[in-house]
């Protein structure tokens, strides 16, 4: 029974974007836009150095768009109130939003970290791209949670769209600061495995942490 | 508790924070000694460091406020939220300038990056900052349980911001600036827990004024609606 009705609901909302695809393409446009406003804010630099930084505030500032997007469709369309109606545990409603940010988040960054790469790094990098997927993992999985409570917090509100970041931002220093950290200890010619984990626990520590305050108050914030 | 036995321990809670207050800014501006390296900027320090202490204390009370209030949805505990909350953000905002200052006084620079705890209170702050942003733009219930949920979602990551901060900071700057590390003399950690104690009184006394104020509004809406509806 839960499993088909978060399979339903993961469908509904996977369905949703495979129609239209309007979160996905936005969101690479504006990552690749944002990588350009960097390169044009240094003028010829080159930023080899720079590059984890520049990629995972790609990133970061991207998710906002992705978050901004969550429930909104549910919300415009009347869906939500129906979703409270039906006899779908919270928790549930929550598991499949956040796994549709993550598997958004996720595909966005198959596309975004290489592009880093080939744009801004000097020298090879492809065989670093496997230890950067999993700090990829593990960053959204972390987003993907703060994001779906974010979400959820601000699609009640008048100002949507300046609650999203101002709530979420802020919330999301520490994933830029372990992903950022975790992929300059790899990526390019630095290689720098210790330094690599105590970056990637840091965002495992935190996505427990996200997760147990997630299942703490989800049902608190949809009780109506 | 009756109404009037409350505010009796309001107005001790005042009074112990005036008392306390005072004892704190004499003795440490006449009695207690004066830093042999940085001379009397380091006074700073025991306001500096008993706010910011205290900020995350209140952080904390902002937290527990919030499940109390989202077990029970009774309207004094979101009160407690928001009062605990909209002080703790003051006291955090005081930390970062009276930190900005002693930055500047003992190191040259308004602000420094590797100094974590500076930049750590910032992001707090911000963080807190979008508490009220949320709350304003709610109403009725909803902004209650929103505001709790918020409130705990943030407390909840205060300590990873700390952590994280100081990771950062370590990997590409070994933390040079140890300026309170364990090692205060006694004269001087007299004064310190002095301070601490007043700015924690200050808070708390703040906090139940807020609560009355909020309390106060809600009846006199109430009964204008009553006078009204005549």
């Amino acid at each position: 029974m839960t499993g088909r009705q978060f399979a339903a609901l993961l469908r509904k909302d996977l369905r949703l974007e495979l129609r239209t695809r309007e979160t996905l393409t936005s969101v690479l446009l504006f990552s690749v836009l944002v990588m350009f406003v960097f390169q044009f804010g240094f003028a010829n630099e080159r930023l080899t150095k720079f590059a984890p930084g520049i990629m995972w505030a790609t990133v970061s500032l991207a998710a906002i768009l992705v978050i901004g997007r969550a429930w909104v469709a549910e919300r415009d369309q009347k869906v939500l109130d129906l979703l409270l109606i039906a006899p779908v545990p919270r928790g549930l409603l929550a598991a499949a939003k956040s796994v549709t940010i993550f598997l958004q988040l996720f595909l966005m960054e198959l596309i975004v970290v290489p592009m880093v790469g080939v744009l801004f790094v000097d020298g090879p990098f492809a065989g670093d791209l496997g230890l950067v997927a999993i700090i990829c993992l593990l960053a959204d999985i972390a987003i993907a949670l703060l994001g779906t409570l974010v979400a959820g917090l601000a699609v009640f509100t008048r100002a949507r769209e300046l609650l999203v970041p101002a709530m979420a931002l802020p919330l999301m220093i520490p994933v830029v600061i372990g992903a950022a950290g975790a992929t300059r200890a790899v990526f390019g010619v630095a290689n720098d495995m210790p330094e690599y984990v105590r970056y990637a626990e840091l965002l495992a520590g935190y996505a427990v942490v996200l997760a147990l305050v997630a299942y703490a108050t989800f049902e608190a914030l949809f009780d109506d | 508790m009756t109404e009037q036995t409350k505010s009796r321990g309001t107005a001790l809670w005042g009074m112990l924070a005036a008392v306390l207050t005072t004892l704190a800014v004499v003795g440490i501006f006449y009695v207690a000694p004066e830093d042999a390296d940085q001379g009397i900027i380091q006074k700073i320090f025991y306001f500096h460091v008993a706010i910011a202490l205290t900020s995350l204390v209140a952080f904390m009370v902002a937290a527990i406020a919030a499940v109390r209030y989202l077990r029970s949805r009774q309207q004094r505990w979101d009160d407690m939220t928001a009062a605990a909350v909209g002080i703790g953000l003051v006291f955090t905002l005081l930390t970062v300038v009276t930190g900005s200052i002693w930055a500047k006084a003992s190191w040259g620079h308004w602000w420094v990056w590797s100094d974590v705890r500076l930049v750590t209170y910032t992001v707090v702050a911000m963080l807190y900052a979008a508490y009220f942003l949320l709350r304003s733009s709610l109403e009725g219930d909803r902004r209650m349980r929103s505001s709790a949920i918020f409130a705990i979602i943030s407390f909840a990551s205060v300590p990873v911001s700390f952590y994280s901060v100081r990771i950062a900071q370590s990997a590409i700057h070994p933390v040079v600036f140890r300026r309170d590390g364990a090692s205060i003399p006694g004269e001087m950690m007299i004064w310190f827990v002095i301070s601490l104690a007043a700015m924690f009184a200050i808070f708390w006394t703040m906090v139940q004024l807020e609560m009355v104020q909020r309390q106060t509004e809600r009846n006199l809406r109430h009964l204008k609606l009553r006078l009204e509806a005549r």
